[in-house]
């Protein structure tokens, strides 16, 4: 089940990978009951993915809100509707933005850590030794890293989306000049916690952390042990769970409706 | 209620002050010798007409050997002739494509997972590049075998683990990380790793390369006092004849995916055959060519037509 270094042909290669990474999904879901005893380990991995990406989801997610009300703000003054602009900043952010963008700032920020550290580990022979220590390298490396990754995404997202908002509120109220009262009491009237904060926030950042991880770790876990396959396997966590955000995020939008 | 502990840990908690009772003595072979009796066999490692391909390339071809108990066995044989491979159909992380590899009287390849994992317990395994966990520090590496296997108290698995790193010399280097050893410490750092289960068999990966003069005599008097003092089963693969001359009872020289010669490490450079004489000789041409196999040179160069 090694990855193949130069892609021989992007469609195959393609849906080999795909279904490589169908095949590992099992065996890391069997792992799970083995992995509870590595209980602190899938906790730090949680920290290292989720609580190190903080900064970047906040950053990312204040800026996302500050330009999603700026640009609404003049597009909603044509119709003379910028009282709604709380409400629409927060539907965008918790249907669409706030997982999505959560999904592919994590792809970026934890995902290439997680298959850079599993392949180096395969390049240097650490899993191998786990294997002749009598150690299960899924069980102790990989499960722990793809549960994380399942956690610490929706944990992401609702921080990525608390971010936004304020950051829409600093500039559509602070800067702006939108009423305060207008700008929460549309924003709460308008949103509903079931169908738009729940559907987004959990249910899809569930799907892209479940979807993220099984890429990150499968491509860690399967790289060539060189140091051209782990250059390659980290740049291919990064473009296939992108592509794989996208997709999965209008398969699952379409079933929301 | 004794609690089944491997021997190591009942000797340092006898030495402890006060003395820790409630542990027995369980090495691997004790346990498994009630329900599945040793065989009373001088081979500890016997391979019977092994045979791997790996892609158009055969690596062994009908292979058979034995690898005596208590003994140093070098693994000798050119680049590329499936030394390290071997080791890998001993410790069931290959399948061989026909024969078998019997550890201790069990067929390696018919084992469970279970089951090979409960034979890897008592196999130590050298690997080439050490292969310690890089987050850790030496102590947990050597500790990790023991966390992962026991639950023996903290005080108990602190003595095993300093009693192991002082038989490798490096009690003092306990707090180090991986990357602040050098590659004769860290390779000492993984025997202490290896040993930690007081394992019947060690197999070494190359261990002296890329080790100066001192850490090559630090790690060859390593592997015989483990031998002498331990009786443990020692596979060496390794190219430096010199070294193995000093270390091993035996030596088998493989080549063409077949053992070609076997014997006391002191006589069998002088057994005469080609294989020894390019061998040990240093030849750059023999039955090991020094061509890789190619087609016809003047058809490459464009000399001459393809037949």
């Amino acid at each position: 089940m090694n990855a193949r270094v130069k892609p021989r042909n992007i469609l195959v290669d393609g849906l080999a990978q795909i279904g490589e990474a169908g095949l590992f999904l099992p065996t890391l879901l069997a792992a799970v009951p083995r992995s509870l005893r590595y209980f602190r380990e899938t906790v730090r991995q949680i920290w290292f993915v989720g609580a190190m990406s903080l900064i970047i989801i906040m950053t990312s997610g204040l800026f996302v809100g500050m330009v999603l009300a700026l640009q609404l703000y003049h597009v909603l003054a044509i119709f003379g509707g910028t009282a709604s602009t709380g409400t629409v900043v927060a539907l965008a952010v918790y249907r669409e933005l706030g997982p999505v963008v959560t999904a592919l700032l994590f792809a970026g920020r934890a995902g290439t850590s997680i298959t850079a550290e599993i392949g180096l580990m395969r390049a240097t022979d650490q899993l191998s030794a786990m294997e002749m220590m009598a150690v299960d390298p899924v069980a102790y490396v990989a499960t722990p890293r793809f549960l994380a990754g399942v956690v610490a995404m929706p944990l992401l997202c609702c921080v990525f989306s608390a971010m936004a908002i304020l950051g829409g509120h600093l500039v559509g109220v602070t800067w702006l000049g939108i009423d305060n009262g207008t700008f929460w009491s549309n924003m709460t009237s308008n949103v509903h916690v079931w169908k738009d904060v729940i559907d987004g926030v959990v249910w899809k950042s569930l799907a892209f952390g479940a979807v993220v991880s099984l890429i990150s770790v499968h491509q860690g876990y399967t790289t060539p042990p060189t140091s051209e396959g782990v250059a390659y396997a980290t740049t291919r966590t990064v473009v296939a769970s992108s592509i794989a955000i996208l997709a999965l995020d209008f398969v699952l939008t379409a079933f929301m409706m | 209620m004794h609690r089944m502990v491997p021997c190591a840990a009942v000797h340092v908690a006898m030495l402890a002050d006060p003395p820790l009772v409630g542990y027995r003595c369980s090495p691997m072979s004790e346990t498994l010798s009630r329900t599945d009796p040793m065989p009373a066999d001088d081979a500890l490692v016997r391979v019977r007409g092994l045979t791997t391909r790996l892609g158009d390339r055969v690596v062994f071809d009908g292979l058979d050997l034995e690898i005596p108990r208590g003994k140093v066995t070098a693994i000798m044989g050119p680049s590329g002739t499936g030394k390290t491979t071997l080791l890998k159909h001993i410790t069931g992380q290959m399948q061989a494509d026909a024969g078998e590899v019997l550890v201790d009287g069990r067929d390696v390849a018919r084992l469970s997972r279970e089951g090979l994992f409960t034979l890897r317990e008592r196999i130590g395994y050298l690997f080439q590049n050490s292969a310690l966990l890089t987050d850790f520090d030496v102590y947990e590496n050597v500790a990790f075998p023991l966390r992962q296997h026991t639950r023996l108290p903290e005080e108990l698995i602190r003595n095993i683990v300093l009693t192991k790193l002082q038989a490798v010399g490096l009690r003092g280097a306990a707090r180090l990380m991986p990357s602040e050893l050098s590659g004769g410490m860290a390779r000492r750092v993984a025997l202490a790793r290896a040993i930690v289960f007081d394992p019947m068999l060690i197999l070494y990966d190359e261990p002296f390369v890329g080790l100066d003069p001192i850490a090559l005599n630090q790690v060859l008097k390593l592997i015989s006092t483990l031998n002498q003092t331990l009786g443990i089963t020692s596979v060496l693969v390794a190219h430096e004849l010199a070294a193995i001359q000093r270390v091993a009872d035996r030596v088998i020289l493989i080549a063409n995916g077949k053992v070609v010669a076997s014997g006391d490490p002191q006589h069998i450079a002088q057994d005469g055959s080609p294989w020894t004489r390019q061998f040990f000789g240093g030849e750059a041409d023999g039955p090991v060519p020094f061509h890789y196999p190619a087609d016809d040179y003047a058809v490459d160069l464009g000399l001459k037509e393809p037949a």
